[in-house]
């Protein structure tokens, strides 16, 4: 559950003015920090230096700070694109860092408090509580926070958007491709029409050439789609410097997959394979 | 009849795989389009939303305007950029949220930019908001204010009428007391997302809506110059070394350089994959053709047609499928643009006067290249077909088979 606003102790996240190194651990009593891995990377900063940070520009009023430890930023795709070069303090080293002269101590202002539940599936009844108890705090649970239209739940629109157009696109071709292939056997189908097979049997033969067919073509896909996978996430994650995960083939998109491509390609297989089959065996077998 | 000429009648006399192939290259050419004018739509769109204000340089505390970090010292800052020579006039930017009261209704929450122009020059004096006119006139008077339209709708007024607003332009704690501003005029505020609403007016108009608790800081200063925009920007840099001064362009380079990537990136791969796609798939539909037709071409051959002639032809037949698919991809992707552009501007803090996909003449040459190049790519293997056809050997076996 997220709360805002409220005033807590909590780690707090910042960008602040980092100074260059000034000693090492042993000598100082600074508190501690963590920085994210690409500040540590790109200032060349180390466990145990100490750090002087300031929320000025120019460096005014300055602290030292020993650097405890470096983490990995939990991957925002929000902020793709942009390095993460933050840091990580304890809010009461935060709050004497930022506060207004004229604020006294604990007066400040957080801007939201994250609550872990002993039952995590209290969160609705317990933001609603909070909600009637503190006016002025807005309590939600926390895969509310973002909102319904959140902006990934609007990329994943776009991309289902763009998938419906490929798959539209496919279907078309494959419709012209299996024309062109079921025409090519027409003489085969003339000569087993005229041997005898009736057209429910010929007709039966193809869909499961068809199924074949596209289930062959789909495993190949969701093959494709795993080797690809590693690729794709190594290659985006290079790009923008970030753990996330860009792609990634879960059981339920294969499935999706199988069972749009198998069925669409067996019916493509059937639709074109229909027309010819209406005609007569002589008619097919005629040169 | 010439090379096209007879490419045409191949293609009519089946037509059910010719309009298959066709639209099979409209459907992938839209989506081809789409992602060209998806690579710069953002960036063509930003430029244009900030150049239309009319303001060359922007000054914020950020890298980026709006990041949330705010300009000290606003107003003294604003009359030192007014004194610089290249500059014709600065505009102080305050924003501040706020809650609209409703009588029977719950409080709107409403974005409030508050302004304040600062001038040595008698044209900057009467520069202009960011925000456009649409009804009645501007705000001028610390107890007015301008709407925008959702806001006028929502709350049943519009010019002349009045509103209860209590703004924070602190903390979002503060207990304002409410404050009863006049509305002079109905406005469009270009940065305005799809979901919020805007209310401006001057900075002594936000002042008083804020109960006088706003301090001396500002989101941002719009400047004019007298016409060199970068010369400004670097003037102002020299002067003010602890702000950051940005040309229009400037601020969309950073915003290419973060925010907009993705989309860039999704483009390219979905244009490579599209091309590759539409190459792959029409090299299939013209190779079982011309295997399909290959005593056809063969009797051609002994005729008397040339090597050149027959893929002539076959080259041809693809031009006129990518041809005819590639016109057609045109209008389905501008419609195609729109439905996509109307779900990603569902996105929460997307300006409403922002687009995603826009038109550019440079999309359509590239678009044009690529089909072009496509037609050729998938002519190759075909071409390369018919030309090392044995005439005499395929007519036998025509003929026995």
């Amino acid at each position: 559950v997220r709360l805002a606003p409220a005033a807590v102790l909590l780690p707090a996240i910042l960008a602040f003015c980092v100074l260059p190194p000034v000693a090492w651990a042993q000598e100082s009593t600074a508190p501690d920090v963590l920085i994210s891995r690409q500040l540590a990377e790109s200032e060349g900063l180390t466990v145990g230096t100490v750090i002087r940070l300031a929320t000025d520009a120019s460096g005014a009023h300055a602290r030292e700070f020993r650097i405890a430890g470096i983490y990995e930023p939990t991957p925002d795709p929000a902020r793709l694109g942009q390095v993460p070069r933050s840091v990580r303090l304890h809010l009461p080293d935060l709050l004497e860092m930022t506060r207004p002269v004229d604020v006294p101590a604990g007066a400040e202002y957080v801007s939201s408090v994250n609550v872990a539940l002993t039952n995590p599936a209290d969160a609705q009844q317990f933001a609603s509580d909070v909600n009637a108890r503190l006016p002025g705090v807005l309590a939600l649970p926390a895969g509310e926070a973002t909102g319904s239209a959140g902006p990934f739940r609007v990329l994943e629109r776009f991309h289902l958007a763009i998938a419906i157009i490929t798959i539209v696109a496919a279907t078309v071709f494959l419709l012209a491709l299996t024309i062109m292939l079921v025409d090519e056997r027409r003489e085969t189908v003339g000569v087993l029409r005229l041997i005898g097979l009736p057209v429910r049997r010929i007709l039966t033969q193809i869909l499961l050439e068809g199924l074949i067919v596209a289930g062959t073509g789909a495993v190949f896909g969701l093959v494709l789609a795993a080797l690809s996978e590693q690729l794709i996430n190594q290659f985006f994650q290079w790009r923008y410097d970030t753990a996330l995960i860009f792609v990634r083939v879960t059981k339920d998109v294969a499935l999706t997959c199988v069972m749009i491509a198998v069925p669409l390609g067996a019916s493509a297989t059937v639709v074109a394979s229909w027309a010819l089959l209406r005609r007569g065996g002589l008619r097919l077998a005629r040169r | 009849m010439n090379a096209l000429g007879f490419a045409w009648r191949s293609l009519v006399r089946q037509p059910a795989r010719a309009a298959l192939g066709v639209l099979g290259v409209a459907a992938v050419g839209a989506l081809l389009f789409d992602m060209l004018l998806l690579s710069r739509g953002l960036i063509v769109s930003m430029q244009d939303l900030l150049d239309r204000g009319g303001w060359d340089v922007r000054v914020s505390a950020g890298d980026l305007p709006g990041s949330g970090l705010r300009l000290p010292h606003a107003i003294a800052t604003a009359e030192s950029i007014a004194q610089l020579p290249s500059v014709q006039g600065a505009l102080i930017v305050r924003t501040a949220s706020a809650q609209v009261d409703r009588a029977s209704a719950t409080p709107l929450h409403v974005s409030f930019q508050g302004v304040a122009t600062r001038s040595t020059d008698p044209a900057g004096s009467r520069l202009r908001a960011p925000w456009t006119i649409l009804r009645g006139r501007d705000a001028e008077g610390p107890n007015e204010i301008v709407v925008d339209e959702r806001l006028a709708s929502q709350t049943g007024t519009g010019p002349g009428g009045e509103i209860i607003v209590r703004a924070t332009c602190v903390a979002d704690l503060e207990a304002l007391p409410a404050t009863r501003l006049t509305i002079a005029g109905i406005a469009e505020f270009p940065f305005q997302t799809t979901s919020d609403s805007t209310v401006g007016g001057t900075l002594a108009a936000l002042a008083a809506a804020c109960g006088g608790n706003i301090g001396d800081e500002a989101d941002l200063i719009l400047v004019t110059s007298r016409g060199d925009a970068d010369g400004t920007a670097a003037s102002i840099r020299a002067e003010h070394p602890d702000v950051r001064a940005a040309t229009n362009s400037e601020v969309v380079g950073r915003l290419q350089q973060t925010g907009f990537t993705y989309f860039q990136q999704i483009s390219s791969v979905l244009t490579t994959v599209t091309v590759s796609f539409a190459v792959l798939l029409i090299t299939v539909l013209l190779t079982v053709s011309v295997n399909q037709r290959l005593g056809e071409v063969a009797a051609l051959r002994a005729l008397g047609f040339s090597r050149m002639r027959v893929v002539k032809d076959v080259l041809c037949e693809s031009a006129l499928i990518v041809g005819t698919g590639g016109l057609l991809s045109l209008p389905l992707g501008w419609a195609m643009a729109s439905g996509l552009d109307r779900i990603l501007k569902g996105m929460p803090g997307i300006p409403a006067a922002l687009h995603f996909f826009v038109f550019e003449s440079r999309a359509l040459v590239v678009h044009v290249a690529l089909l072009v190049a496509t037609a050729v790519i998938a002519a190759l293997y075909p071409m390369r077909i018919v030309s090392r056809l044995p005439i005499a050997a395929t007519l036998r076996d025509e003929v026995i088979g």
